[in-house]
């Protein structure tokens, strides 16, 4: 009997148990291990955070997708990995506290394959003042998006009184990743405030670490537009231009006060701006899961690098910028000290920045993390769900790869949502991380790379909600759906 | 007409914003959009 064990169910996750469960057959069992009790399609979460969708839009439970499916679930955080057992058993096994038990209480969950996809821990502690507890917002949860949405309608109520509101969305630290959801979610609000008729009250800007508008953490895109080839900063810039939307870019946040966000320049500039609204996303790190071999020695860092993702089959040998490779970025996702072990989406640790670093006279790191959601960590899962399976059946290693450096990716980014009237920007890039040996001037294939604004977007954002959450249903025929 | 905030930006023409919500044309771009998309997807699996 073989058991893999999956810890998260998110995308990756998610993805990944119900593949290894319709490949597994009857050959083993496949367990899910999560804090939450339900999948959230977190791309649709802007929309609940502007007041379009309710929570439950956007989510599914989880516990009868899996009971239909043969899907073990136990309902807890990972705390610890014991890949080698311990004195007692030499099966390797993770410790789960049960969601809502007893302080301490503690699960013992063997497995034989482990795939860690448990996604970012938020971590809004790194800049004071800053989530949804205190002084600021986010859409990162569908919780958080709904409380997003409470305090946007209260501004917009304070704005048909008469009143002006000051709105700031972007990023709250200045190594944050996930740009293109706070660009969603900035586009959606100007949407939605012209839509109920206040946009004249309102002044928008757009605080970010990118070096240049539109880097979006994968170093930017060129597309080949009216015979030139233009990079996505003069479309970002443009679209926030044409909506009246101010930015401010090469910033990291150092506080959010009540009202006041302090903020550093890469120039080493220290400036506070007054704010009555704002959606400020915090840095991701790992989770902090532990690791001890079976004598109770800690190896945590043998699993995994000091930001807690975890190491897989990629070079994280220290380099300058100019030195890393596309060869770097991993390939099966396998953890190189224990062939059982994989990891998948946001749980595996990038090799190095897309964007190029820069750090203030402060010190303060000024660049956005690369960005490793949707689309790849669908793939990414998938891949390792089918290399697993086939370990099992007697592969020695790793079968399939899911390279970013090789995959490219669709994305569309909402600009506003209603169906005769709403707009998307709809683009696909290959690879996601630029490979400059293949491709030397820009990094990407150019005929592969495109983006475009139109309501055509929007259409397509809609089938997408509604066709990855019938997928992530399981429903008939969910696995013919492209991840 | 107010002053642009941001003077040496770039931005769309009437024409081209007309375009972005025309249903005719916006039918055609979801196609090709799709079409566009399929590929990557094909490629990238």
């Amino acid at each position: 009997m073989n058991r893999i064990v999956v810890l998260g169910a998110g995308i990756a996750g998610h993805t990944a148990a119900a593949f290894a469960r319709k490949w597994l057959g009857r050959d083993g069992s496949v367990t899910v291990v999560s804090p939450k009790d339900y999948y959230n399609w977190i791309p649709s979460n802007i929309w609940v955070g502007v007041g379009l969708m309710r929570p439950e839009q956007v989510t599914i439970p989880l516990r009868p997708v899996y009971a239909r499916h043969g899907i073990e679930f136990v309902h807890g955080s990972a705390r610890t990995i014991y890949p080698e057992g311990d004195g007692a058993s030499p099966t390797p096994y993770v410790t789960v506290e049960p969601a809502g038990g007893l302080a301490g209480a503690s699960i013992r969950v063997p497995y034989d394959f482990l795939i860690n996809a448990t996604g970012p821990r938020l971590r809004f502690d790194k800049t004071p003042g800053l989530g949804p507890d205190a002084n600021s917002q986010s859409v990162c949860t569908e919780g958080h998006a709904v409380q997003a949405a409470h305090a946007l309608a209260e501004s917009v109520e304070r704005m048909r009184r008469g009143e002006r509101q000051r709105f700031i969305v972007g990023i709250g630290h200045g190594t944050c990743t996930c740009e293109g959801a706070a660009f969603e979610y900035i586009v959606n609000l100007e949407f939605e405030l012209r839509a109920r008729g206040v946009r004249d009250r309102a002044e928008i800007v757009w605080l970010t670490n990118e070096y240049e508008l539109g880097d979006f953490g994968m170093g930017g895109m060129h597309f080949r537009y009216g015979g030139y080839v233009t990079p996505s900063s003069t479309f970002n810039a443009s679209l926030f231009a044409e909506r009246g939307i101010d930015w401010i870019t090469r910033a990291h946040t150092r506080q959010v006060d009540p009202g006041v966000i302090h903020y550093e320049t890469l120039t080493g500039e220290v400036r506070e701006r007054p704010f009555d609204f704002a959606m400020l996303l915090p840095p991701f790190s790992g989770v902090g899961i532990k690791a001890f071999d079976r004598d109770g020695g800690d190896i945590t860092t043998r699993l995994f690098q000091p930001n807690d993702f975890m190491k897989v089959d990629a070079d994280y040998e220290p380099k300058p910028f100019e030195a890393w490779r596309a060869a770097d970025w991993p390939r099966t996702y396998q953890s190189p000290a224990y062939p059982n072990v994989f990891a998948a989406g946001i749980a595996f640790a990038p090799p190095h920045a897309i964007s190029r670093p820069y750090t203030s006279p402060s010190g303060a790191a000024i660049a956005p993390a690369p960005p490793r959601t949707g689309m790849p960590s669908a793939m990414i899962g998938k891949a390792v769900a089918r290399s697993i399976v086939d370990m099992i059946r007697g592969s020695q290693g790793p079968t399939r790869t899911a390279s970013m450096a090789e995959m490219g990716a669709a994305c569309v980014a909402s600009a506003g949502a209603n169906p005769f009237t709403g707009t998307a920007a709809s683009m696909t890039v290959f690879p996601i991380v630029p490979d400059f040996d293949r491709y030397p001037e820009y990094g990407r294939d150019l005929g592969r790379t495109f983006g475009e604004i139109g309501l055509a977007g929007h259409w397509i954002k809609i089938l997408l909600h509604h066709l990855f959450l019938y997928k992530a249903r399981l429903r008939p025929g969910w696995s013919l759906i492209p991840e | 007409m107010a002053p642009l905030m941001h003077p040496y930006v770039s931005r769309p023409t009437r024409w081209t914003v007309f375009l972005r919500t025309f249903l005719p044309w916006q039918l055609w771009r979801f196609v090709r959009i799709n079409i566009k998309m399929l590929g990557i997807i094909r490629r990238s699996h």
